[in-house]
């Protein structure tokens, strides 16, 4: 099959790959990058486990071409801690209890990290709805909006 | 909770930064060298005849590695129970439901297996199918397997008492049918299996609900010994009682690394995990409750009619937890129960903690309209029928420890029950439902779990246990359990389990029996180790061995509080005394073995009883039909919480997966064919963060005899309860009794216009 060179901006690191024109960023990043934390959960840009930022915003990479994201800055959750230190938003929802089987918490975190990057006090409402595109069968979701609530000091509805 | 100093306490997970920084590695994440990657081809039909199979063209194929059918598989049929087998793990014969495994490819990357399955021929021969329970019953159906006449999968039947006299002689009968189609057990992880098939034997990874439990069928079905079977440890996306057993894409792995001599990985795509499976179960509920006049319970009569699909799966244990679950819930004598789960051509359905929602959502709220005929308040007709401890159920079992009535009084007064029943304002309802579940039943040979506890030289301990964590947070329950047994801090715990090459038989995680059996057999375990640890410690200070404790990572003398040694130094002298500290421990249910799901339903049923109340507020918008949940608390009796904050999560998973799930949303609907037509997560309705409202959950603990440290399961009898809560604040808004569930906006409406219909017809 044809491969074509691709450079990406992951994590800070300029990546050079050749890679076949129809694979997505979720593909690439997964297989060629081996950032495995970045979850396909239904290729189709229903369930949120594969989001990731471009440019600080939180997009599903199943529904783009690793062709199409040159130049851009890209940020998996492999590039959220800094060493040992976990970043905020993961260090919450360690604290909170926001994470059980684990399998939607990368995307979840990433979309709570493009919400409070851009607005960091949101209320509860904003939050639910920045969060509505990651499904979580395990949590009721109470614990995660509890979690980010924690950073944007706003109050929980009981 | 003082006298502990590590169970008790609520803390964050000890499996949770890895699943935070992404590291934690699911099946679909590894990789080994030389491996290859395969693809499923499915049945066309709901119900065929395989006649043959030509895998010449795509043999051909550059890059295709391997193709099995199901003549690569030694002639046999799997089955939970030795009554039940039904399935071959890859079919030769026919195919039974739209989606069946005909054949798989392993290739060099999932393109060639994608193309390969292409030039697979099959000739089938279609046969007549069938998609209705009720129509599979009838005589002249569609035969779905050759020894089940009548297509009778599982029959289940108790009676118990005198149902007939004691309905006659009711106050009060509510009779109803109530239906529901299948729900989907939607784990955010696919399906995913990596297998490795060399000289030594099999090594695989892949969701399971049970290692051990995995390592029996794949051992049978390859015809190698179970030790040769090596199931690893993975971390889980979750199981919901759908990841139970063993999967044919674990089998079809195996066999195809088997005959590749590679590394296979076979990963499901979102339509196979909702098809190729398990499902939950769809069914019909006929049910007759009576009531003396003061509201307590006098007789149940319920019959259920449970689609099953096309294999009996856990069949037996999944057409009774209904029965057994009302049972434990609320007192009464008299009790008639059958349930037929009827083999359809769909895919086969499995357990799931509130199946059929038709029985206990039926009998909730049935409860609800005789408390109104009766003139009485719902809770107070629950807390009059409530069990106690010592109570002796139908069918024969002894509830233990039961905090069930306190359950009710503090989920109805976080709620503000009694302010808001009768007192809301129009379109607006407030309902409740409750909930029993049981932990630890009678698994034969395969019931009880191991575990043993080493000290390492550095003074850590290492527990090791065949647990499994689906993302419940097993591994985090037994490594705070340890901690606390042994006197050491959480963090000097490393946990190895659910491994089938290194950790003991574990019963698996069925039957909520995690925190009782696993959580018992490593708390004996570390007691066993302790008990070595103090006796070298006990030659040290020269004291007696039962005059010592171990706490804060020290051992004391009882009432000395100066006389102390750090436990990292007693393990290193045992080692210098040549003395290596191994505990042992294992836990076996105090159920009665020879109580059987079919043939014998009567006896102890299980070691522990959950319960649980749950609290639902709903807005019904008359014009849509949508139903906005309001509030949602739940209380729940776990006996003792070991991690309040894993209590809470599993209260709150259970609430979600009741009430919005499983009472307003989820279902799935087919194509005259049998094809399912919301395989997909947008068709498939699956809630969002913007259609729930904060869960609040509420730890209610009753010391349970069995369980380690009084704990007892931790959340799921809101998975029964929330049903009840949700269907009933619905029948409190609108005034009308749902008999259908899940109750989506086209229910709501067409119950409504009903009504209106009747009160016009009144006037």
């Amino acid at each position: 099959m044809n491969k074509i060179p691709v450079s990406l901006n992951v994590n800070g690191r300029e990546e050079n790959l050749e890679i076949p024109p129809h694979k997505t960023l979720l593909e690439v990043i997964r297989d060629d990058l081996n950032l495995t934390g970045t979850k396909c959960g239904c290729e189709d840009g229903t369930c949120g486990t594969c989001t990731v930022l471009l440019d600080g915003a939180a997009v599903r990479s199943c529904l783009l071409l690793a062709a199409e994201v040159q130049g851009h800055e890209i940020v998996t959750i492999e590039g959220l801690a800094d060493g040992e230190r976990l970043h905020p938003v993961q260090q919450a929802i360690v604290n909170h209890g926001g994470v059980q089987c684990g399998f939607c918490t990368p995307g979840m975190i990433l979309s709570a990290k493009a919400l409070l990057d851009k607005q960091p006090s949101p209320t509860e409402s904003v939050v639910r709805q920045a969060i509505s595109g990651n499904l979580c069968r395990c949590t009721g979701y109470t614990k995660i909006v509890e979690s980010i609530m924690a950073l944007s000091g706003q109050p929980v509805s009981s | 909770m003082s006298e502990y100093s590590v169970v008790g306490k609520r803390i964050p997970r000890t499996d949770s930064v890895p699943r935070v920084t992404g590291e934690a590695k699911y099946s679909a994440d590894l990789s080994l060298p030389g491996m290859l990657y395969a693809k499923v081809l499915r049945s066309p039909y709901a119900h065929a005849k395989i006649l043959n199979i030509d895998t010449s063209k795509a043999e051909r194929l550059p890059g295709v590695r391997a193709i099995i059918t199901g003549k690569d598989a030694i002639p046999y049929k799997w089955g939970v129970f030795a009554y039940t087998r039904d399935m071959q793990l890859l079919p030769s014969d026919k195919v039974r439901y739209f989606g069946e495994e005909v054949a798989a490819v392993a290739a060099i990357d999932e393109d060639i297996a994608r193309e390969a399955l292409d030039l697979i021929q099959v000739d089938f021969e279609p046969l007549p199918w069938v998609l209705d329970a009720e129509e599979a019953l009838l005589e002249g159906a569609p035969q779905i397997h050759q020894d089940k006449p009548g297509n009778i999968s599982v029959r289940i039947f108790v009676d118990e008492g005198e149902v007939d006299r004691a309905l006659e002689e009711s106050y009060l009968v509510q009779e109803d049918r109530f239906s529901s189609p299948e729900e989907n057990y939607c784990q955010l992880e696919p399906y995913a299996v990596l297998a490795n098939f060399d000289s030594t034997g099999l090594d695989i990874w892949c969701p399971n609900a049970g290692p051990h439990m995995k390592a029996r069928p794949l051992s049978n079905a390859l015809g190698i010994p179970t030790s040769e079977v090596r199931v690893r440890k993975i971390t889980i996306g979750g199981h919901g009682g759908g990841r139970s057993e063993v999967s044919p894409a674990d089998f079809m792995a195996a066999l195809l690394s088997r005959k590749a001599r590679r590394p296979v990985k076979l990963v499901y795509t979102r339509e196979e995990n909702f098809n190729c499976v398990r499902q939950v179960h769809a069914a019909t509920t006929h049910s007759r409750v009576g009531v003396d006049r003061e509201g307590r319970i006098t007789a149940v009569d319920m019959k259920v009619i449970m689609d099953g699909g096309a294999y009996a799966s856990t069949g037996p244990i999944a057409a009774s937890v209904a029965y057994i679950m009302i049972e434990e819930a609320y007192k009464f004598a008299n009790f008639r129960y059958e349930a037929i789960r009827a083999y359809t051509n769909k895919p086969p359905r499995g357990m799931y903690p509130h199946h059929p929602r038709t029985a206990y959502g039926g009998l909730e709220l049935q409860l609800d309209v005789l408390a109104e005929k009766l003139g009485m308040d719902p809770l107070e007709l629950r807390i009059k029928n409530a069990v106690y401890e010592g109570y002796v159920t139908p069918t024969k079992t002894v509830i233990t420890s039961c905090a069930e009535v306190e359950t009710m009084i503090k989920a109805a007064e976080k709620a503000g029950w009694k302010e808001k029943r009768g007192a809301l304002p129009p379109g607006r309802g407030i309902g409740m439902g409750v909930g029993s579940v049981i932990s630890g039943f009678p698994m034969g040979i395969r019931g009880g779990s191991g575990a043993f506890v080493r000290f390492n030289e550095d003074g850590d301990a290492t527990v090791i246990s065949g647990v499994v964590d689906n993302g419940q947070g097993n591994d985090s329950m037994i490594a705070q359990i340890a901690a606390e047994e042994l006197g050491l801090s959480v963090d000097k715990i490393k946990v190895v389990t659910a491994d089938t090459s290194m950790t003991p038989a574990d019963q698996g995680a069925y039957s909520q029996a995690s925190t009782v059996m696993s959580g018992g057999a490593v708390k004996a375990a570390a007691a066993d180790a302790k008990n070595q640890l103090l006796q070298v410690a006990a030659e040290m200070l020269e004291a007696n061995p039962k005059d010592l404790v171990a706490r804060d990572g020290r051992i004391y003398a009882k009432g000395s509080p100066d006389r102390f040694l750090d436990i990292a130094k007693v393990a290193r002298t045992a080692l210098s005394r040549d003395h290596a500290i191994l505990g042992r421990g294992d836990r076996w249910p105090s159920a009665d073995a020879k109580r059987e799901w079919v043939k014998n339903p009567r006896g102890q049923v299980a070691s522990a009883f959950s319960f649980g109340t749950a609290v639902a507020e709903v807005e019904v918008d008359r014009e849509t039909g949508r139903v906005k949940l309001l509030n949602m608390v739940a209380a729940h009796d776990c006996g003792y919480p070991i991690n309040p904050l894993a209590v809470e999560q599993q209260i709150q998973r259970s609430a979600l997966e009741a009430g919005p799930e499983g009472t307003l949303l989820e279902k799935h609907a087919w194509t005259a064919n049998g094809q399912n037509l919301n395989a997909n997560f947008l068709d498939y309705w699956f809630p969002l963060s913007t259609d729930v409202p904060n869960i609040d959950p509420i730890i209610v603990t009753s010391n349970d005899p069995f369980g380690p440290f009084g704990a007892k399961e931790g959340g799921l009898s809101i998975s029964v309860a929330m049903v009840g809560a949700v269907a009933n604040a619905v029948q409190n808004a609108i005034g009308v009794t749902p008999k259908q569930l899940p109750i989506t906006p086209e229910v709501v409406l067409r119950l409504l216009e009903e009504k209106e219909k009747q009160s016009e017809a009144k006037s």
